[in-house]
């Protein structure tokens, strides 16, 4: 069903919402950018319509909405272990077609990775539902289309922002209620972006000789190893587990799961010292082709969903896209010569 | 030849080395300007001065080489550059007249939030809120504004250096504990960062405010809070006593500083010994004694929640005493 | 939903000191584990840490386990009678299927020892089950060698070459790395080989062994990383496309030889 609304319809929709549903999407927070005078563009709650943000891309993805930075695993006391309980209200995420994407490759390892599902995990997720933002065309960078992440499915509503008004595509209850109550009815069909100015060629297989190619020692001088491509990733889902123990009572304390970074010192080592993966560009190598590669070795899609925020981010101006397609020329090559 | 040097000194022209030619100096506050007065100081260096042009460390422009008797020419030829002091909010009586006064320096600013991602914020558009308050002046003083404390504008010899500080703000629920602003402030700044417990713990009483764990966290756990202003104060070079500068005030806002620094005119207007041709601030200190110089220059001055004074100014540093340590 | 996070309580039954930084920890729990399986133990407060089993039997585990971190530290100081609390157990274990009715010959370099011992100990009460077992266990020093009970009661029972890599005046046995003594093992061709121990024992150890034209299909090696979570999802221990908590510890050789940190 599809509706019309102006921003004050699409308003009042938001506040009937509110009453109950937790509401997150891209907001704009003045003055908090890295850099003196800029801002921060990222997922938080929005409080009215003017708060969702629809000319930029936001810095951190909005995994962090279901797979919180910080979760309490458990609690301890003496002897006693508790766990933690969740009440989390119904939640709407507006986001992006290739983070809605992204979030089926969360599921994937949290649900479908090893011998039993993440139960923190599944206990967020099922109280999540998406709004999709329909992007006109892409940000700088964008490669949504390479990636086959351009379109999406799993949302219960799609929302256009079309010159003064919104077009609202739902798909399911409450957005039909919703629509029919503030909007007009109207054709609204699924707009996708079928093009982005930038391509990129995922190399079907990647051998194996190409984990020595000298493409990597460059990065080994470039990277910093800041972290910043995969704590921005909508797929990065990696994550370290911390005791801490209360300072004002040392007899109670939690171990919590805090994300982690493959490129971030320490994330390979073993008690004692050992790294095993202590180069930086092992580490883009282990980052990249698993994004494009290994992932798809396991579940049968590529990981990667092209939002482009890893090359955004990253103050070394190294690009993810040209290094797959640096792989994906290299691998060309290996089978004209082969 | 009769000059009046006095009078040449305050519209900005110097007796130079040359008997008969004169140098002009050009404001440029904050260092910053447009690409089209560049045309106009290649035309007056061409057809008045010898065809050279100086970078002057103080970051204006000086045409050397200009006949005594072509200052009036020239000053007609300054309307545009006035005109835009005047658009700073600089009151100029007379566009045709050049620079009404030379005393206090031009304001310097290194380039700022605009240009280098350390730096605070925009250092440029401060130096000319306060080229609108303190010009045209003849008291002789030095002001530099830079946006961190890497001080690459030098603040630290001037008589009053304004370094841009801004307040961390900690989110702990952010934090993955890479320790990227811990490595970094033990390294390279002041070591205020601590990791405890997987939470770094900051001690706002040793942090300057650079902003660097800022820059270096990838989580945005931390983030800009206030910005403030650090104050340096007092330092010189010279032949009698260089000193770096010592910091007087810390954690201000943008209110305090203007207030501050027009205070300082009043303090000098009370205290200068007219018997001099000219004092330097630094000086007057020397003679009135620091608690003076703090009094009143904090006169009305709101320092705000956060503000610190310096009990005392504790200068380290130079001395001229070489045979303490020279050799032969 | 079942929370694979949560420990359960565990008390040590008694604590062997191996050597002044390895201590074998015995653990009443009901954890059935397969031979070269591991565990996440616990101390709250301090951390977790992925153990290999070293040996099982009816109602207990026993973990070997060298003072290395925070985690492992804290561990020594408790005593019998304490508690610590355990996770698992994880990953794949040594596929005995694949050894039955073959020549199995096991090599291990010091803390190696550990995730084979509680198998050699199996075939040590079911023979039957091999067409021979070798055992070819190095230390870097006789007061480095661990468990030297079940080593004096498994050289009664399988040819063993227990060798040191440094042994001073006095050491009556073999000084040499595990390599120098492959070719002492009268090798069948359709033998079965384990190799585990430190990253660089492993790869030498294992092309001995392809040099005394075994294939590495018939080798088996089990591997170390800091699994944070035991269950797939926290990342650290992935490698290519295996997680080493899901897939491993063990690989075999033809698979292990193509992973690459």
């Amino acid at each position: 069903m599809g509706y019309k609304l102006t921003p004050a319809g699409f308003g009042a929709l938001l506040d009937e919402l509110a009453t109950n549903y937790q509401i997150f999407g891209p907001v704009r927070y003045a003055g908090k950018g890295r850099l003196a005078g800029t801002d921060l563009t990222t997922y938080g709650p929005v409080r009215s319509v003017s708060d969702l943000v629809w000319d930029a891309r936001t810095t951190f993805a909005p995994k962090e909405v279901f797979f919180p930075v910080k979760e309490s695993l458990l609690y301890f006391s003496g002897q006693e272990i508790t766990e933690p309980s969740l009440e989390m209200k119904e939640t709407l995420v507006f986001l992006r077609a290739c983070d809605l994407n992204a979030v089926s490759r969360l599921d994937k390892i949290f649900l479908a990775n090893g011998p039993e599902p993440d139960s923190y995990y599944a206990r967020r997720r099922q109280h999540i539902h998406f709004v999709l933002m329909e992007c006109q065309e892409g940000f700088p960078g964008c490669f949504c289309v390479s990636m086959g992440t351009n379109m999406a499915t799993g949302h219960q509503a799609a929302l256009r922002l079309e010159n003064d008004h919104y077009l609202l595509q739902a798909l399911a209850e409450p957005w039909i209620a919703l629509g029919e109550r503030y909007g007009q009815p109207a054709r609204v069909e699924p707009v996708w972006v079928e093009k982005n100015p930038l391509t990129v060629r995922v190399p079907e297989r990647v051998d194996i000789a190409l984990f020595q190619h000298e493409l990597w020692r460059e990065y080994a001088c470039r990277c910093i190893a800041c972290g910043r491509c995969t704590l921005s990733c909508p797929t990065c889902s990696c994550f370290s587990v911390q005791d801490v123990i209360y300072r004002d009572n040392p007899e109670r304390g939690e171990r919590r799961r805090v994300w982690a970074s493959c490129q971030i010192d320490g994330f390979t080592d073993m008690a004692g010292g050992h790294q095993v993966r202590a180069d930086r560009g092992d580490r883009i190598r282990f980052k990249v082709l698993h994004k494009i590669y290994d992932f798809r070795r396991r579940f049968g899609i590529n990981m990667c969903v092209g939002c482009g925020r890893c090359e955004e981010v990253c103050p070394e101006y190294i690009s993810f896209a040209r290094c797959v397609n640096t792989l994906n020329q290299l691998m060309e090559v290996q089978g004209r010569d082969a | 030849m009769s000059y009046n040097t006095k009078e040449l000194i305050k519209n900005a022209y110097r007796i130079t080395s040359q008997r008969g030619f004169t140098a002009l100096r050009i404001r440029v506050p904050g260092g910053h300007l447009e690409a089209s007065y560049l045309g106009l100081i290649q035309d007056i260096a061409r057809r008045y001065g010898n065809g050279t042009v100086h970078l002057t460390t103080r970051q204006g422009f000086e045409i050397p080489g200009i006949p005594l008797d072509k200052v009036p020419e020239v000053n007609r030829l300054l309307a545009p550059l006035l005109e835009k002091e005047a658009a700073l909010g600089v009151p100029i009586e007379n566009f045709q007249a050049g620079y009404p006064a030379a005393g206090t320096r031009n304001v310097t600013a290194c380039i700022g939030s605009r240009v280098c991602p350390f730096a605070n914020f925009d250092t440029i558009a401060l130096a000319q809120k306060i080229e609108s308050l303190i010009y045209p002046n003849h008291y002789h003083v030095k002001i530099a504004i830079t946006g961190c404390p890497n001080d690459c504008i030098k603040a630290h010899l001037q008589d009053i250096g304004i370094i841009g500080q801004v307040e961390p703000e900690y989110d702990p629920g952010r934090c993955i504990a890479c320790q990227a602003c811990v490595k970094n402030c033990r390294q390279f700044i002041v070591g205020a960062l601590e990791m405890d417990n997987y939470q770094v713990q900051r001690d706002g009483k040793r942090c300057l405010g650079c902003g660097e764990c800022i820059l270096q966290c990838p989580m945005a756990a931390w983030t800009r809070g206030p910005r403030y202003y650090r104050i340096v104060a007092l330092g010189r070079t010279g032949k009698k006593s260089p000193r770096l500068a010592a910091t007087f005030l810390e954690w201000i806002d943008e209110k305090a500083v203007l207030q501050v620094i027009a205070n300082l005119y009043r303090y000098i207007d009370r205290h200068i010994d007219r018997s001099l041709p000219k004092e330097h601030v630094g000086y007057i200190v020397d003679r009135t004694g620091y608690q003076v110089f703090k009094e009143e220059l904090l006169e009305g001055v709101d320092l705000g929640p956060k503000g610190r004074v310096a009990r005392e100014l504790p200068f380290y540093g130079y001395s001229y005493d070489r045979n303490l340590y020279m050799e032969g | 939903m079942p929370n694979p996070y949560l420990p359960v309580p565990a008390k040590i039954l008694a604590i062997q000191p191996q050597t002044p930084v390895d201590y074998t920890f015995k653990l009443a729990t009901d954890i059935e584990p397969a031979w070269g399986q591991f565990v996440e133990i616990s101390l709250p407060g301090y951390g977790e840490a992925p153990i290999s089993i070293s040996d099982a039997g009816a109602g207990y585990i026993e973990l070997t386990i060298r003072r290395v971190g925070q985690v492992t530290t804290a561990l020594h100081r408790l005593n019998p009678g304490d508690t610590v609390y355990l996770r698992g157990p994880y990953g794949t274990g040594f596929p005995l299927a694949e050894f039955a009715g073959h020549q199995l010959v096991i090599a291990a370099g010091g803390t190696g020892v550990a995730p084979v011992k509680g198998l050699i100990n199996y075939y040590a009460n079911h023979p039957g089950e091999l067409e021979g077992l070798h055992l070819l266990l190095g230390f870097k020093t006789p007061a480095d060698i661990l468990f030297r009970a079940d080593i004096e009661r498994w050289q009664t029972i399988f040819p063993t070459i227990l060798t040191v890599d440094q042994g001073p005046g006095g050491w009556p046995g073999r000084v040499g790395l595990v390599t120098e003594f492959v070719r002492e093992i009268p090798l069948k061709p359709h033998a079965r080989i384990i190799v585990v121990g430190p990253p660089l024992m492993i790869e030498f150890t294992v092309a001995e062994f392809i040099k005394h034209q075994v294939n590495p299909e018939q080798i088996w090696v089990s591997l170390e990383r800091r699994m944070h979570c035991g269950l797939g999802k926290c990342g650290h221990c992935k490698i290519n496309d295996f997680y080493v908590c899901l897939e491993g510890p063990v690989f075999n050789y033809s698979q292990a030889r193509n992973l690459v940190d």
